[in-house]
């Protein structure tokens, strides 16, 4: 693509000095301009702003000084133990479950259902998602279907989902199925949507197959949009395992969480709400790996 | 258990969360204002008579409800002291909360007793037709419980030590909610349940469902519900306390002459029942509600008397579960010195 090429051109020449010569030569009207051969001047280049610089060490400072904080609050009595358990009770919650080995029995019950769940949502909702996107007939009939189920609370659905699925694996990973499959549906035709029709327009006058245009200009320019949906649709998973877990699960982070919540077991809640913190840390982390990939065409 | 009778008909109620909605009691001239915290059933009664016939507002009280839609979210809003009383199940959440010294169980509620229907053992139609016709067949079937630490989690371990198999060859499965062990006891998904009568028969009614036993065979004089308030109203304001229990004495009075010994005339059960319907099944019609009312009412202890001995056996149940910590003991759980114990 002529445009990628050229921005990535400019952006290796990032704050070198460009000499006037090269760009006046560029530019359409430079055999008119009679602007004396003798103020030759270096302009710097003033493209490149508004991109971010990694800063690794902030991120991990703001969580130790906030959590340092709260520990301090903690120990101070400022914050009442009812109110909020201090960072250390809630990590002794964590060492007991690492100790007792329960902690993997919950992290392999949940991970199974988000993996499951999710994988499976996000696979239909991008098939999904482009059909609507790409077909007339699928758009009018299925995008209202979609806008008119997404905002059903998932939650509420779940003695229904008992029935329909049974109060196994099956009922779990359909909650989460379904969470993440809206708005992995809606990010897809969105992002669709969005990819610049001047590469299209130039894919088609070049004779490019549909299947072809599809394959090199839609789906690439809608990826960006694609796996910000996951990166949501991911989140929403997370927070649905809870829901999830609510019925008939004696294992799972969620159902850990329940647990401690229903006995007022508040360092217990604490450890669990902070494993599912990790978990979308580490998810995160890996959609970020995932763009990095995916996306290298952006620069 | 009883404290969720309406959420079990109700059956819309997501989650069973803490939306507190509040709803404000008719004001009587003042008193102290005291709150007190009200989920939508029969159990709640006593409270809701003695405001309306007056009882609280001759203590000196002025009465207003809060109302919850689960027991464990009032419990927390007694522990904040944004409520003052409150009536529930002993659950592993009340005695957690009173072990970190901010709530105090002061009296006695619902219990069973052998002269009054109690708490019904309840199997699925296929577990009854694969053979489960006693609560002795339930080894190695499926509980329904609604969390860890509830009643129903008792219950189940009290049918095994009763029955003499291990309590965990029982597999419990914690729903989160009564509707949605109805849906999986009715559907089959579950093989058993044990329920408050008033709820028992209608799903024995269904068809879906058979009685196989009753839990007062196996926990004597359970004392499922008890009086609670905050450890700093219980320290601070003893004589509000007392004057709160005595309002509540009056109305349990009224509530168990009316719909469990059937000693009052008609006219008088009716304009109770009629008191009780301004909060209990208002989505339901008078005539409609007032069977469900009196159907199945179980006896609230007169002057709130505790049954102690049933709640330390509670309390050691709940230890030996490690369902809450290991030092938790009957006195920090129960202020005795306020109304009669045995």
């Amino acid at each position: 693509m002529p445009t990628e090429s050229r921005d990535t051109a400019l952006h290796k020449e990032n704050w070198r000095e460009v000499p006037l010569q090269k760009t006046t030569r560029r530019a359409p009207d430079s055999g008119k301009g009679g602007s004396g051969k003798g103020d030759l001047r270096p302009v710097p280049f003033r493209g490149g702003g508004f991109t971010y610089t990694p800063r690794g060490l902030i991120s991990p400072l703001v969580f130790i000084a906030l959590i340092g904080l709260w520990e301090l609050g903690s120990q101070t009595g400022f914050i009442s133990p009812i109110a909020l358990p201090a960072p250390s009770a809630a990590f002794g919650a964590f060492v007991d479950l690492v100790r007792t080995g329960t902690l993997w029995r919950h992290l392999e019950a949940s991970l199974f259902r988000l993996i499951v769940g999710w994988t499976l949502g996000t696979a239909i909702g991008v098939a999904v998602g482009l059909a609507i996107a790409l077909f007339s007939v699928m758009r009018a009939g299925l995008s209202p279907v979609v806008s008119a189920l997404f905002p059903i609370p998932k939650i509420a659905l779940l003695p229904l989902f008992i029935v329909w699925f049974g109060i196994g694996e099956g009922s779990k990973v359909a909650t989460i199925l379904f969470g993440a499959f809206f708005p992995t549906v809606i990010a897809t035709y969105g992002g669709v949507d969005n990819v610049d029709r001047n590469l299209i327009r130039m894919g088609q006058s070049f004779g490019l197959s549909w299947l072809s245009i599809v394959r090199k200009i839609i789906i690439p320019g809608a990826m960006p949009a694609i796996l910000s949906g996951f990166r949501i649709s991911a989140s929403i998973a997370i927070v649905l395992l809870v829901a999830a877990e609510m019925i008939g699960a004696q294992f799972g982070i969620g159902a850990y969480i329940l647990m401690a919540g229903s006995l007022f077991a508040i360092e217990q809640l604490i450890a669990g709400v902070a494993m599912l913190s990790i978990l979308g840390l580490t998810i995160s982390w890996l959609i970020g790996r995932a763009e990095r990939y995916f996306l290298t065409w952006r620069t | 258990m009883i404290r969720l009778t309406r959420r079990g008909f109700g059956g819309v109620v997501a989650g069973g969360l803490a939306t507190a909605t509040f709803a404000r009691s008719r004001a009587f001239a003042q008193g102290t204002r005291v709150r007190v915290g009200l989920l939508s059933l029969t159990s709640h009664a006593p409270s809701i008579i003695a405001a309306a016939k007056g009882y609280f507002a001759e203590q000196g009280l002025d009465v207003e409800f809060v109302s919850f839609q689960a027991a464990q979210p009032m419990a927390v809003a007694i522990a904040s002291n944004d409520v003052d009383f409150g009536v529930t199940a002993i659950s592993g959440g009340l005695i957690s909360l009173a072990e970190r010294g901010a709530v105090k169980v002061i009296g006695g509620a619902l219990q069973e007793s052998t002269d009054v229907e109690g708490q019904k053992i309840l199997v699925s139609k296929a577990a009854y037709d694969s053979g489960v016709t006693t609560p002795t067949d339930l080894e190695g079937k499926r509980f329904g419980i609604t969390t860890a630490g509830s009643s129903f989690h008792y219950m189940a371990h009290k049918i095994a030590d009763g029955e003499g198999f291990a309590r965990d060859t029982m597999e419990l499965v914690p729903l989160n909610g009564v509707p949605a062990v109805i849906a999986s006891l009715r559907s089959g998904q579950i093989d058993a349940w044990s329920i408050v009568p008033n709820i028992a028969g209608g799903l024995v009614a269904s068809g879906d469902v058979v009685e196989i036993g009753e839990i007062s065979d196996y926990i004597e004089d359970y004392q499922v519900t008890a009086v609670f308030t905050s450890s700093r109203m219980a320290a601070e304001e003893p004589d509000t306390v007392r004057s709160f229990l005595a309002g509540f004495a009056r109305g349990v009075d009224d509530y168990n002459a009316a719909l469990v010994d059937q000693t009052m005339s008609e006219e008088e059960v009716v304009e109770i029942s009629r008191m009780i319907h301004e909060y209990v099944y208002t989505d339901r019609p008078f005539e409609d509600a007032d069977s469900a009312i009196r159907a199945g009412a179980m006896r609230v202890n007169a002057d709130a008397r505790m049954n102690l001995t049933s709640i330390e056996d509670q309390l050691a149940w709940f230890v030996s579960e490690g369902l809450v910590p290991a030092d938790a003991s009957i006195e920090t759980l129960v202020d005795t010195s306020l109304v009669e114990t045995y």
